[in-house]
């Protein structure tokens, strides 16, 4: 995709909280995913790693791929221990009510149809 | 009654009586004296003790050790009311000491031979020369057993990095993996991704590493009963490694098929077990091996070559 979208427009569009906000004020790509295997075979650097799952290993993964920010779907309650593991791996972390299918419609007109 | 201290060959390792044998007394023992001489009273040898902090005071004529005054001569003398009189008069005299030459497991047999708390140590000359006390051995025991220790470790680095075959700047880290502990999973990988931002390795490099050794690091606490994950980077490349401690895997050439998976439905809802964790390691690394044997665990090696092989692809 390769195409940098602001974070604050991200959370606009899908109508979320930022709950940190890590190093990078952009992403360049989107991947959507409940699996992590899934989004450790994604090849896009400094993604926005989309998921209905609410773990620490989300926020893991993201590290592990370099992602530049996550955002929790379906308003899905998130954790402590997870918030604190974004902060300290300084990923940013957005969280919203709206399901995958809808995040995923709204991220797509942002990064389609500009 | 105090406790023998273990020291002999039947009680001590070949390593431990090695370093005891090997010291000399004249290692571990205190030279920085504090002395009175005979005609000096109890009192100023009672503010000798407090003031430096002993608990015994060799008395000291021309060079040689005549007698020692203990706390417990301090303690008659103010018990019976002659602190302030000379020592002479009451300090021990039946003296045992240890020469600086002796080796020092002699001195920790003389610790278990007799009661005494501190051996003033002479030299061959029967100047005084110091004092040794269980603190000094202890101290220097220590200090010893750590140099060894470090010596050792050093040791099994070198030999692990040149079973590798790698020499340059190697750095080894070795990690404990429990089943089941999601709580940590990804730590040992976290590590990993830290000492290839340190050394400045590509961020290309690194992700390939990163995702090898975190789908293993998962494997290992979803699939196995526990086991380690083992990184060594050099300047050539990125080794990991992983042995669990079982069950192992009934036919390795099915479990690396994409989307093959035993995970339960527990660790799918966690996001893993979808079958593409070894394929996944497998993709990322330059040289990838996995053996497993039933009941006894499995092993798997994932290495990454410093240069990027899209790059050499490219140049070739």
């Amino acid at each position: 995709m390769g195409r940098q979208v602001a974070i604050e427009a991200i959370a606009g569009a899908v109508s979320g909280n930022i709950l940190y906000k890590g190093d990078y004020e952009h992403v360049n790509g989107v991947v959507a995913s409940g699996l992590m295997s899934d989004v450790l075979v994604s090849e896009e650097e400094g993604i926005l790693l989309v998921s209905n799952l609410s773990t620490p290993q989300v926020v893991r993964t993201a590290d592990m791929v370099g992602a530049y920010a996550i955002l929790i779907t379906n308003g899905k309650m998130l954790s402590d221990d997870m918030k604190e593991l974004a902060e300290e791996l300084a990923i940013t972390l957005l969280h919203t009510d709206m399901s995958m299918f809808d995040v995923c419609y709204k991220l797509g007109k942002i990064l389609y149809e500009r | 009654m105090l406790r023998a201290l273990p020291i002999g060959t039947d009680k001590a390792t070949t390593a431990v009586m090695e370093i005891i044998l090997r010291l000399k007394i004249k290692d571990a023992m205190t030279t920085d004296l504090k002395t009175a001489r005979k005609e000096d009273s109890l009192r100023f040898i009672q503010q000798l003790m407090k003031n430096s902090y002993v608990t015994g005071v060799p008395i000291v004529e021309n060079e040689r050790i005549v007698g020692i005054v203990t706390v417990n001569h301090i303690m008659n003398a103010l018990d019976k009311g002659y602190i302030h009189e000379p020592a002479e008069k009451y300090m021990g005299r039946a003296l045992v000491v240890l020469e600086d030459d002796m080796p020092l497991s002699f001195a920790i047999t003389y610790f278990n031979k007799y009661s005494y708390h501190r051996f003033p140590v002479i030299d061959k000359e029967q100047h005084l020369v110091g004092i040794l006390t269980s603190r000094d051995i202890l101290t220097t025991l220590l200090q010893e057993l750590n140099a060894e220790m470090e010596e050792l470790e050093g040791k099994i680095d070198m030999k692990i990095a040149a079973e590798r075959g790698c020499t340059l700047n190697v750095i080894t880290k070795d990690f404990a993996v429990n089943k089941f502990d999601f709580e940590n999973a990804g730590r040992a990988s976290f590590e990993l991704k830290k000492i290839l931002k340190e050394r400045k390795v590509s961020q290309k490099i690194i992700r390939r590493a990163s995702v090898a050794s975190y789908e293993l690091e998962i494997n290992l606490v979803i699939h196995s009963d526990g086991g380690r994950i083992l990184f060594t980077v050099d300047d050539n490349k990125i080794t990991i490694e992983t042995m669990d401690n079982g069950p192992g895997i009934p036919d390795v050439s099915v479990v690396l098929e994409e989307g093959y998976s035993t995970a339960n439905e527990w660790i799918r809802s966690l996001g893993f077990g979808a079958g593409m964790g070894l394929a996944n390691t497998r993709r990322v690394s330059d040289e990838f091996d996995i053996v497993s044997e039933m009941g006894k665990g499995t092993t798997v090696l994932s290495v990454i070559n410093m240069e990027d092989k899209n790059e050499d692809i490219a140049i070739g």
